[in-house]
């Protein structure tokens, strides 16, 4: 069923237009990117309900205008034809004033470029199978109810078993002098997290689901009750790991992790301008087995971060990162292309309209290879098959990687003993790890739920992952 | 518009009672690159988030269903009305155990003060860069690229019972590269400073501290497989290593049987040979960005002694939960304040140890225990020299190395956390990687 645009965003575009008019007597370049997001989160556990507004839930508008030196933005969100004059003022007067007061105080304001657009008016609206309107909230809250009592009865180990359901219906518009920018897509995430006890020992796990999707995403969920039981409690009687360097076995999700961190952020090519990333040293250079090729795109895959045009009026593309080991290029937003004479890629993204955009992941992964996981598995005299991602944090500067994960299962002279570790963090130098890779998988598969941050802020949605990896990784 | 919202609401008659909470925040934000300004962006934002309750009873159980959701400045009355009717039907088959809303008080609460109230916030500007970069001055390191956000918060909340509160807070917040370069390869270290009161000293003071770490890190040799080992976690890794005892004091965990934590008992179990914990929540903190005098209910907050030596004086939480709990509300509180133990850092450095001052991302799960972290940079000594180290990994759960935990005497003040700034923990996973 086809996603409909935001019937606000529609109304406000004769306004938009307006003020992008009035300011571009002033200043050379003038945009405004519009959004109305509107989601809903469903948590249902043993003990209540809960149902509130998705955070990710936004109507507001945010300016951006070449001051003549740089870039200047105003974010604000109560907008009408009576109130155009005090918009128009708040960067005629009050930017400038500041942008004056900064310059008397000595502060140096970094020179950007005008950008250059090309005359586009496109629409993308998404696709789902079952709108968020074809359910009811009771109708939802009764599948998710369902979930959970199923679970509990189960396993007397349970202490709680909690399931969320998260829709969100994303509606944006782009508004310059040469651009006129529409785009509208649904994507929803779930979660169904097992909590045990026994003797005092807590531990969870938990299964994630996502997708450009909606309401179907519910009977996902309902098919994975027992998995996600069972892992909790074998976690139970999980082990320490000793720390270590190991051979492993990567699932797609920690493929995706590994992705994302690793490389993911190391690319984002505002990091280049600050000079944040060692990347930049290895464009051309082999950074990983020949076994590795890597994408990033809006177009790369179908996902939770596919999109006709970015947070900066940029259309969404496919870039090859790593190609057969090789480092090709980077992911860029508008600005940092500028600053470094590249293209931009659409990889410019706000956490939300009230958020500056800084150049970010869209949809990061490995694609596939020859091996069967079976061949995989059999290969390997001592390690772990890690699965569940925990959290990951980059370093861009110094390749470092750190990804939280929530188990190991042990392999020995290649077969699986039933013995796991948990928790496992993995560490390394981001090359070593890259290099070590030797085999992958033939099926490529992706998710995204959760929210990546740049450092600890500006949450956006991405998804990542890659085939089953086989690589050689420290783990404590 | 809060009166525009309490007309359609009172047009509907599905519901039992509401709360309304505004947010007016403007916002002053500065991005630099080296000492260039990169951009400046500014912020004027007004949104509202409204909760609908309903009662009702089923099998002889009462309960109190309710659902939220935001109404944006720019929403018709047709718009509003429809948000209000779907949270009220949502409200009507939610199955909550009844609890009362908060109703209002005759408690006068003090205003959170700030000297970013005496001028506007885009004034400020200049003065938080001064302070930023005053220390920026050496030759072989520098603040790689920085941000400066500077919020004024308006709150306003009101509901059914006839509270009406409001108040204002400033949110600050500072993020910051360092880079350092000796003879080896240049490198980063990452810092958040977040602050609520115009304080110079303590911005500089960051930056330096920052600078010195980073030219040990750019010297630093990788960290050796020390196995089970004694480990200083010096700085925020000790805030989040702490939170543990936060979490598990929480009536909503204890409600949801999250947390198994029994009043009156030493969380830290028997025969504990290290410190014990004493803990106190303080809304009106100096310079927190988490101070506040009402939680979001719009109860009014005070300081409340929630561990004593260990033990378990009181739960903390909303209004709601406290009620399940039959127990007296503290209201959500997000400052706290951990006294100190009995020996000072350099009595916990009198034997080989593992100080690590930075970590990638140092996490604790507040529900098992859990904590591990990739190193950035440590300091490693093996009862002989001590060494700059770098890499690997630290790991352990809380509840295994509780009873051997050392707090230091000496204290650290970071935004809504004043507590020891050094934690001892003993037979602690240390992976190295040489």
């Amino acid at each position: 069923m086809k996603v409909s645009m935001s019937s606000f965003l529609i109304t406000q575009k004769p306004v938009l237009k307006k003020i992008v008019n009035i300011l571009s007597e002033n200043y050379k370049y003038v945009s405004i990117l519009g959004t109305d997001t509107k989601g809903k989160m469903y948590n249902v556990q043993r003990t209540g309900i809960d149902l509130s507004d998705s955070f990710w839930s936004e109507r507001g508008f945010v300016i951006r205008v070449h001051n003549g030196v740089n870039y200047s933005e105003f974010s604000f969100n109560e907008i009408s034809e009576e109130s155009l004059n005090s918009i128009v003022d708040e960067i005629h007067l009050k930017m400038a004033t500041t942008l004056e007061s900064l310059k008397s105080a000595s502060i140096t304001v970094n020179p950007y470029d005008l950008i250059e657009e090309t005359l586009i008016k496109e629409q993308f609206l998404g696709e789902v199978i079952a709108l968020p309107s074809t359910l009811t909230s009771k109708e939802k809250i009764e599948k998710m109810c369902f979930i959970k009592d199923t679970a509990l009865s189960l396993s007397e180990l349970i202490v709680d078993f909690r399931v969320a359901y998260h829709e969100v219906h994303v509606s944006k518009i782009f508004i310059s002098n040469k651009k006129e920018l529409e785009q509208s897509y649904i994507w929803s995430e779930g979660y169904l997290v097992s909590i045990v006890r026994r003797d005092g020992n807590t531990k969870y796990a938990h299964s994630s689901f996502s997708g450009l999707k909606a309401v179907e995403l519910l009977d996902e969920m309902t098919s994975n009750i027992e998995k996600a039981v069972d892992t909790s409690i074998k976690l139970l009687d999980a082990k320490s790991i000793t720390p270590g360097e190991y051979e492993v076995i990567c699932s797609p999700e920690i493929s995706g992790l590994i992705a994302h961190e690793a490389f993911g952020h190391g690319v984002e090519m505002d990091m280049f301008v600050k000079k944040r990333a060692k990347a930049l040293e290895y464009l051309g250079k082999s950074v990983a087995s020949e076994l590795v090729t890597m994408h990033d795109g809006a177009t790369s895959a179908n996902n939770m971060s596919s999109y006709l045009f970015d947070d900066e009026g940029v259309l969404g593309t496919d870039t090859i990162v790593i190609e057969k080991g090789i480092l090709k290029t980077g992911i860029s937003d508008i600005l940092s292309a500028l600053k470094l004479g590249t293209k931009p890629t659409g990889n410019g993204k706000r956490q939300s309209f009230e958020r500056k955009a800084y150049a970010r992941m869209t949809n990061t992964f490995f694609t596939a290879g020859k091996d069967t996981l079976e061949d995989m598995i059999a290969s390997i005299k001592f390690g772990y098959l890690l699965d569940g991602t925990m959290s990951g944090m980059e370093d861009p500067k110094n390749w470092g990687i750190q990804c939280m994960i929530l188990k190991g299962m042990e392999i020995k002279d290649g077969k699986l003993t039933g013995e796991i570790v948990s928790p496992v963090i993995m560490t390394g130098y981001v090359p070593d790890v890259l290099e070590s890779i030797s085999m992958l998988s033939q099926t490529v598969e992706l998710s995204g739920s959760g929210a990546c941050g740049k450092g600890y802020k500006e949450f956006v949605k991405v998804s990542d992952g890659g085939p089953y990896i086989k690589a050689k990784v420290r783990l404590g | 518009m809060i009166e525009r919202i309490k007309n359609l609401i009172s047009g509907s008659s599905k519901m039992d009672g509401y709360k309304i909470i505004e947010n007016k925040i403007t916002a002053s934000e500065l991005f630099f690159v080296k000492k260039g300004l990169d951009m400046y962006r500014a912020k004027d934002v007004h949104n509202f988030n409204i909760t609908i309750y309903k009662n009702f009873e089923e099998e002889n159980v009462e309960y109190t269903g309710s659902s939220s959701a935001v109404i944006h400045p720019t929403m018709s009355d047709e718009e509003v009305l429809s948000v209000i009717e779907e949270a009220a039907f949502a409200a009507s088959f939610i199955k909550n155990k009844y609890y009362p809303l908060v109703g209002p008080s005759d408690i006068v609460q003090p205003e959170i003060i700030s000297k970013f109230s005496s001028k506007p916030l885009n004034e400020w500007l200049p003065t938080l860069t001064d302070a930023l970069y005053n220390s920026d001055i050496c030759d072989n390191g520098r603040i790689n690229s920085s941000e400066i956000f500077l919020n004024k918060v308006y709150t306003r909340i009101v509901n059914s019972k006839g509270i009406d509160v409001s108040f204002t807070t400033y949110k600050g917040e500072i993020e910051f590269i360092t880079n350092w370069k000796e003879d080896a390869e240049e490198i980063e270290l990452y810092k958040n400073i977040n602050f609520s009161d115009m304080d110079y000293d303590l911005i500089d003071e960051k930056v330096k501290e920052m600078l010195i770490i980073s030219k040990e890190k750019a010297v630093a040799s990788p960290t050796p497989a020390l196995g089970k080992y004694t480990v200083l976690l010096n700085g925020a890794p000790v805030i989040e290593l702490l939170n543990y005892y936060l979490a598990q004091a929480s009536a909503k965990n204890v409600y949801n049987g999250m947390s198994t934590a029994k009043l009156g008992e030493n969380i830290q179990g028997n025969d504990v040979c290290g410190d014990l914990i004493t803990l106190t929540l303080d809304p009106f903190m100096r310079n927190s960005t988490k101070s506040s005098p009402y939680d979001t209910d719009g109860f009014p907050v005070s300081s409340a002694k929630i561990y004593e030596k260990g033990v378990l004086n009181m739960y903390h939480g909303d209004s709601r939960h406290c009620h399940y709990l039959n127990i007296e509300p503290t209201g959500n509180i997000s400052n706290s304040i951990i006294e100190g133990g009995t020996y000072g850092v350099a009595d916990f450095k009198n034997d080989p140890y593992l100080e690590i001052i930075a970590f990638s991302d140092f996490q604790m799960d507040p529900l098992t225990g859990d904590f591990a972290g990739e190193i950035r940079l440590g300091w490693y000594f093996d009862g002989i020299s001590t060494i700059p180290v770098t890499g690997g990994s630290v790991s352990g759960n809380i509840k295994k190395l509780q009873k051997s935990m050392y707090l230091s005497k000496e204290l650290q003040k970071d935004n809504s956390f004043v507590g020891p700034k050094i934690i001892k923990l003993l037979n602690v996973s240390v992976a190295g990687i040489q």
